[in-house]
């Protein structure tokens, strides 16, 4: 049996606390104390982004539709998204994070993780307690004095993540081999990152209901049993502290979705609206030197089916122009009374600069007019040139928090 | 939903620029009517990079009620752009 990593911890977790809405406390100080919630859009249907802690007090709830947060909290206040503010909170807390060591992944555009592993000796001889008490205060010194940040201590990644979740807000937590079957005893399975509903049900199947029970299991019937591969294994070896979450991921996917806005709007107009989002995922795209050959496109109807198509092509694309005439296309065999539209594109591969032949002047001249675009953009701002199709639809359609990957911030 | 007024007013600035992590701090804003504001604090000041251009925001309060000014580093002008002052009571 693997015992539990004894190791020094020399990870730490770093959580914003409620974060949009504490970003939003902290600029406009006439809000501070009161409930908060972040939303995407003005509307009573809207769903609420983020909501403070003032606002989670009294039952909101993120994803949570703002009128029926109202009911809960009738003194509810909410503030459109605003993703340049929380991008300068994101750059601000990654400077200082940096300051301590060169090895820092931010997970989210709200969390991030400092592993102390391979620092300067001066950093690794101080107690890290302390360090995390100093980050704290330098995130109200530097940022402003509302700012408030949950921190977890541990061996490896899970465990901090787990470890920063504990006391809310502005918690600080070591989780070691000393304290772990104190802190699961106290945790629910589904409190567990990356235990949801349906890995839940896997370990209920062979009794496993409790995260002490998960931990005490063997590797055997982790791996056998429960998760029918590797992944038990790593889930065995997460619980003992021992890493198996250092890992980067490449892109595999671009995508924006967008909730209409109307449920009356024509189908022209829903076209507008799918066109400016492949506007968007082509920017992203080339932003990190993809390309790509496939197009996924979905809908989601007010009837709450999902519908949706793809196409891959033979050759690699990049331009807007291409990604919409293949969504377009697909389309095409769009269902009534949608609700949702997203597209995606997927077979990402690096640009490559092609020995083109001469029937592949039309690619070239593309390639050189979405390069000439995106420089004029990127010299005057996001969308200063754009398609006149996106025209109408550039009041409704802007860019929001891209939650999950900080690649584009 | 809420009570927040959008602007776009030019307005006059007095702003002490110095070291340390608000090197640029408006302290009093004149407003087109002549209505003059004190700052009291400066909640956060961030950038919003447009293109080549970068306009600097800065959300103040006069603890009476919240307001953004914007200033402009190319043109070196300011404008006053949201006002909110009565916030529904929690």
């Amino acid at each position: 049996m693997k015992q539990h990593n004894l190791e020094r911890p020399l990870i730490m977790h770093i959580d914003l606390n409620s974060c949009f809405a504490t970003v939003e406390q902290q600029a406009r100080p006439m809000l501070r104390g009161k409930p908060v919630a972040i939303v995407n859009r003005r509307t009573e249907h809207t769903a609420i982004v983020t909501a403070s802690y003032e606002a989670k007090a009294k039952g909101v709830k993120v994803g949570m539709k703002f009128k029926e947060a109202k009911a809960l909290c009738s003194g509810l206040i909410a503030l459109e998204s605003d993703p340049s503010k929380y991008r300068y909170v994101y750059h601000k807390l990654l400077d200082i994070m940096r300051d301590y060591s060169a090895h820092v992944t931010m997970k989210s555009i709200d969390e991030g993780v400092i592993d102390f592993h391979q620092t300067s000796a001066d950093v690794q001889e101080r107690d890290l307690v302390e360090i995390a008490h100093e980050i704290k205060r330098r995130l109200r010194e530097e940022i402003g004095v509302w700012m408030r940040c949950n921190i977890g201590i541990a061996t490896n990644r899970f465990l901090a993540k787990t470890a920063a979740g504990l006391n809310k807000p502005d918690g600080l937590n070591v989780l070691t081999s000393h304290n772990i079957r104190e802190v699961l005893g106290k945790l629910q399975l589904t409190d567990l990152t990356g235990i949801a509903h349906r890995n839940q049900q896997r370990l209920n199947a062979v009794g496993i209901y409790t995260p002490l029970e998960f931990l005490d299991a063997d590797v055997v019937t982790l791996q056998r049993m429960v998760f029918k591969s590797v992944v038990g294994r790593w889930w065995y070896d997460r619980l003992r502290g021992w890493e198996v979450d250092d890992v980067s991921s490449d892109v595999k996917r671009v995508g924006r979705q967008y909730v209409l806005e109307r449920f009356d709007l024509s189908y022209d107009e829903i076209l507008g609206r799918l066109h400016h989002l492949c506007e968007s995922v082509g920017w992203r795209l080339r932003s990190q030197d993809k390309a790509a050959r496939g197009v996924y496109v979905y809908g989601k109807t007010r009837e709450r089916q999902y519908w949706h198509s793809s196409t891959l092509s033979s050759l690699p694309f990049s331009s807007d122009k291409t990604i919409y005439v293949l969504a377009r296309q697909l389309f095409e065999q769009a269902p009534d009374q949608l609700k949702e539209i997203g597209v995606h594109v997927y077979s990402i591969e690096p640009i490559i600069d092609q020995q083109l032949s001469f029937f592949n002047d039309q690619i070239v001249r593309e390639r050189q007019v979405t390069g000439a675009i995106d420089s004029i953009n990127r010299r005057f701002g996001e969308r200063t040139v754009h398609s006149a199709h996106t025209l109408a639809s550039g009041l409704y359609v802007s860019q929001k928090i891209p939650f999950g990957s900080t690649r584009y911030l | 939903m809420n009570d927040e007024t959008f602007l776009q007013e030019r307005v006059e600035v007095i702003a002490r620029f110095g070291q340390g992590h608000q090197p640029c701090y408006p302290v009093r804003f004149r407003r087109a009517s002549g209505r003059e504001i004190e700052v009291s604090e400066l909640g956060l000041r961030h950038p919003l990079p447009t293109g080549n251009k970068t306009i600097h925001i800065f959300d103040v309060t006069d603890g009476g009620a919240d307001y953004r000014l914007e200033f402009d580093s190319e043109r070196l002008i300011w404008h006053l752009t949201m006002e909110a002052d009565h916030y529904e009571a929690a």
